[in-house]
């Protein structure tokens, strides 16, 4: 019984350690997906964010000067 | 950007040179003349310095009269504002661009590309954003948090892999001092600070570490400046001394000159400029120690029409490198 107690215990602190790695490189996996992630939308995404925040500033332009080339 | 000196990443294909960088930096000149005590001659208020010009920004005067945006073939950038705040830019570029080789000749590709660009200018706020016609995206913001502390975000994204670069840079501008903090996106992280110690000389230093490759680096950086004269020094850890001195003759003409040493492979590069501000026009010219003479021509047609000459004779390459150019919109 106090063998199995044991390996309950050493089975335990494993496991505590292994968890806290597999933690950093789930963390490490997770950031770097969001990393590719926020460079595909800023590759896609920031133009059209600063052409819309500029379209909505007092005086608003039109439609039509934005794509015009005049 | 200051980062030049010292941070040594992945060269990138080299981006052309756009509007974004020609847009108008705070002319800290400028403070340094209003916040100047009004004191009898030779005394010095201690507790009243002026606020030094930022770290990234020591070598400013000397590289704008130095370093002019050198270009060969043709190109023709078109600004269209439509607002006070907004603007869209295209820009059309055909030519030759040099492509970095190990080799000691230049290996130059043809290329044309077509680069548009939005930029919103705010008093807090200012977003820039270019993409070209092969993906290749840059984007520049610069935030106000609060009066004292500004966040600046400088991105260049391509659609190859590991050839995109960020970095996050957090300035805190004090009475009379400056401290930034950055950090890109390969684990580079870098700090700096300068300070005023007399109403004429500032002095500073930076301190960077790169991750990926465990190296870390210090630099020291020493600027003093007159109505007159500029001079400033830099000095990093990686083995590089870049000495300027920037001499105002008077309102129209420039005179800069500057000295850089490799004490790794002791190299020396010196160059010596002019930079003359007339009513019609902007020319700037410079001859260097590497054999080189360069000239840099904007003249100014009408308002908002300017015409751009640019010439590069690299007489000890056998390198000679042409452009004209059109810009159009730029007040």
């Amino acid at each position: 019984m106090a063998s199995r107690a044991d390996l309950k215990g050493k089975g335990k602190a494993g496991k505590g350690d292994d968890s806290k790695g597999t933690f950093i490189k789930s963390m490490k996996q997770w950031s770097t997906w969001c990393m590719k992630k926020a460079k595909v939308a800023t590759q896609y995404g920031f133009i059209p964010l600063v052409i819309i925040i500029g379209m909505n500033t007092e005086p608003k332009p039109s439609l039509m000067q934005l794509l015009s080339p005049v | 950007m200051g980062g030049v000196l010292s941070f040594a990443a992945a060269p990138p294909p080299p981006l052309p040179p756009s509007a974004a960088d020609r847009l108008p930096v705070e002319d800290t000149h400028k403070d340094d003349q209003s916040e100047k005590v009004e004191k009898p001659a030779g005394e010095v208020d201690w507790l009243n310095l002026p606020c030094p010009t930022s770290y990234d920004e020591l070598q400013r005067e000397a590289m704008m009269s130095l370093k002019p945006e050198l270009f060969e073939g043709f190109r023709f950038d078109f600004t269209k504002p439509l607002n006070t705040k907004f603007s869209l830019s295209h820009s059309v570029y055909m030519g030759a661009l040099e492509m970095p080789s190990q080799s000691p000749e230049t290996f130059k590709v043809p290329t044309a590309h077509y680069e548009f660009g939005a930029n919103f200018l705010d008093p807090k706020c200012m977003l820039i954003g270019r993409i070209l016609t092969d993906g290749r995206m840059s984007a520049r913001v610069k935030y106000d948090i609060s009066e004292n502390l500004t966040m600046k975000i400088n991105a260049q994204l391509t659609n190859e892999a590991h050839f995109s670069q960020g970095m996050f840079n957090f300035d805190y501008k004090g009475r009379d001092f400056r401290a930034q903090f950055q950090f890109a996106n390969n684990a580079f992280y870098g700090g700096n600070y300068i300070q005023s110690v007399s109403p004429h000389l500032a002095l500073g230093g930076e301190v960077f570490w790169l991750g990926h490759q465990r190296k870390s680096g210090l630099g020291l950086a020493a600027r003093y400046n007159t109505d007159k004269i500029i001079m400033t020094g830099q000095l990093a850890s990686t083995g590089l001394l870049a000495l300027s001195y920037v001499h105002r003759a008077s309102e129209k003409a420039t005179f800069a000159t500057d000295f850089m040493y490799n004490l790794a492979n002791r190299e020396a590069t010196s160059s010596i400029g002019y930079d003359y501000l007339l009513r019609q026009c902007r020319l700037r010219g410079k001859i260097d120690s590497n054999g080189t003479v360069a000239a840099y021509l904007e003249e100014r047609i009408n308002l908002g029409v300017n015409f751009l000459l640019s010439a590069e004779l690299d007489h000890w390459k056998k390198d000679y490198k042409f452009g004209f150019g059109l810009s159009v919109g730029e007040f």
